[in-house]
């Protein structure tokens, strides 16, 4: 065990930091980390739209519409917000102007999507008196906006973002006098790039028709299936996450930068599946991990942050003291590091044992229709019954299931803990005696 | 003495941050020392004033581009040890950070 942990730090790790620290993994998930906040705040919406209680949920019931609309501005657009978080965090990363970046990244994405103009149709039927049937002009498709969006907002980042690139270090910019602002030059320095990029758009996009957005949509719906809906999706990230934290490597932060992008189309397709009254598709969104999965961190260490604190030895007793608090608001990076778990042969086999064992266990909960599936991001430092309370629109199941998956994850624990303790507690035994025959000098 | 620690969100180093400053303040050792994500770190040496950047254990992995941008900002980095990034462990930081002080 101690060699395979030398050998995940050694050379399982440096591959994926690198994939992971790779420049344009880097601004997708900086990208969407910018968008996370309007998520949290948008998703509330959908709690107060669609409130857990009966009796209030009906007295909002008739304001459910009015009530959405944050939420759609904010998760139904989050590709919108992708679009310029990623441009802009590419473009910084070749040390390239970042508000030219995400903008032109931004207008990439836009020109895959063609505007529609019905008032044709609206009149028609303002004329056989249906309700707010007014002529709007001209409008975009929200649909290709949110999440189902988000591969092609990748796309679009790299293109716009690779050809300013490209053009800028071939010298093919438009170079203004010493004497202009430099905000204005830099809008200069921006045109043929932009210009660029929206002939090629709109070169594919409407004159060859090509549907960008849908292409990239076929091509991720069997992803997004591995990942959303089977078993696999719940046990490799879950094995990845663990074993990299084994060596001392946030995992989630390694791995999450990889598939986190389909984490987030999964949620929003459940999210708006809920406000649009339909069952919820997806299982597996980054929700499902962090709540039924996760409770008190990476490794569901807050089964074992309750065990050290009835621990015998002094030291992992006071671990856990400082730990548990924390613990409960999923921190555990102190206790990774003070039991430590980390590099910790004993203790890597419960730690990456009992995620996979609650995972499988909630995937099947979940699956045959036991917990409620997540389409809401609550805040990830929500004690883990309350998060799942929230993030699964108030399922009481899921918090049930939260309360059993500790109890599981304590019983995981235990054995590898017991051995761990009585390994402490000779060292501290010899401590003891070394000190006293002055021997610890 | 001004300190920026970098951890993966900025979450669990105000717990290690806290306890450094106390261990500090036992110590008599004048600290200012504050706390970021990866994604603030480099705007925050930028801002300047810094002796010295600490980086917590747990993502050593972007060590590398952690020391780029330290060394634009000429600030020096250490990586904490695995045992200081707990509350208890906060003297072996400490102690990391003196061999910096001038």
């Amino acid at each position: 065990m101690e060699k395979f942990l030398k050998w995940i730090e050694e050379k399982f790790m440096p591959p994926m930091a690198k994939l992971a620290e790779q420049r344009h993994l880097r601004a997708i998930r900086d990208g969407i980390i910018s968008t996370l906040s309007l998520i949290i705040v948008g998703s509330f919406f959908l709690i107060i739209a669609f409130p857990p209680v009966k009796a209030w949920s009906d007295a909002v019931a008739p304001y459910a519409g009015k009530i959405l609309i944050p939420y759609r501005m904010t998760m139904g657009l989050m590709a919108l917000y992708a679009a310029y978080g990623m441009g802009y965090s590419l473009a910084k990363s070749y040390k390239l102007d970042g508000v030219t970046g995400g903008v032109l990244s931004l207008a990439a994405f836009l020109m895959m999507t063609i505007p529609v103009n019905v008032d044709a149709v609206l009149k028609e039927a303002a004329k056989a008196g249906i309700k707010g049937a007014e002529p709007i002009g001209w409008a975009l498709p929200m649909g290709n906006l949110g999440g189902a969006g988000m591969f092609a907002a990748i796309l679009a980042m790299i293109i716009a973002v690779e050809i300013l690139r490209f053009l800028k270090s071939h010298n093919v910019t438009l170079k203004m006098p010493e004497q202009v602002p430099e905000s204005v030059s830099r809008s200069f320095e921006a045109l043929i790039p932009a210009a660029v990029i929206i002939i090629l758009l709109w070169f594919v996009r409407v004159w060859l028709n090509f549907d960008i957005q849908k292409f990239l949509m076929n091509i991720f719906e069997p992803v997004k299936g591995v990942a959303g809906n089977s078993i696999w999706g719940v046990i490799v990230p879950i094995f990845l996450i663990t074993l990299l934290w084994s060596a001392g490597i946030h995992g989630a932060s390694v791995i999450g930068s990889i598939i986190r992008p389909i984490w987030l189309v999964l949620l929003e397709e459940n999210a708006s599946a809920l406000a649009a009254g339909k069952p919820m598709q997806n299982i597996a969104p980054e929700q499902f991990f962090q709540w039924y999965v996760w409770i008190g961190g990476a490794g569901a260490t807050l089964g074992l942050a309750i065990l050290l604190c009835f621990s015998k030895s002094e030291y992992l007793k006071k671990v856990g003291r400082f730990s548990i608090i924390p613990s409960i608001f999923n921190i555990n990076e102190p206790m990774m590091f003070g039991v430590p778990l980390v590099m910790n042969p004993i203790l890597a086999i419960p730690f990456i044992l009992a995620p996979l064992v609650i995972g499988i266990i909630s995937y099947i909960a979940t699956s045959i229709g036991l917990v409620g599936r997540f389409a809401i991001n609550a805040p990830w430092t929500l004690p883990a019954p309350i998060g799942a309370y929230f993030a699964t629109n108030g399922s009481i199941s899921g918090v049930i299931l939260v309360l059993i998956n500790i109890v599981i994850s304590i019983v995981i624990y235990y054995p590898f803990f017991k051995v761990y303790e009585k390994r402490m507690l000779e060292e501290e035994k010899t401590e003891v005696v070394a000190t006293k025959t002055g021997l610890n000098m | 003495m001004k300190v920026l620690m970098v951890c993966s969100g900025g979450m669990s180093s105000a717990i290690v941050v806290k306890a450094i400053k106390k261990e500090a303040e036992m110590q008599n050792f004048p600290l200012e020392i504050k706390a970021v994500g990866t994604g603030e770190f480099e705007e925050e040496l930028k801002k300047g004033g810094y002796d010295l950047a600490i980086v917590a254990p747990q993502v050593k992995h972007r060590m590398d581009i952690f020391k780029e941008q330290a060394k634009n900002a000429n600030v020096p980095v250490e990586l904490i040890v695995p045992m200081g990034y707990t509350p208890i462990g906060a003297g072996k930081v400490l102690e990391q950070i003196k061999k910096y002080f001038k």
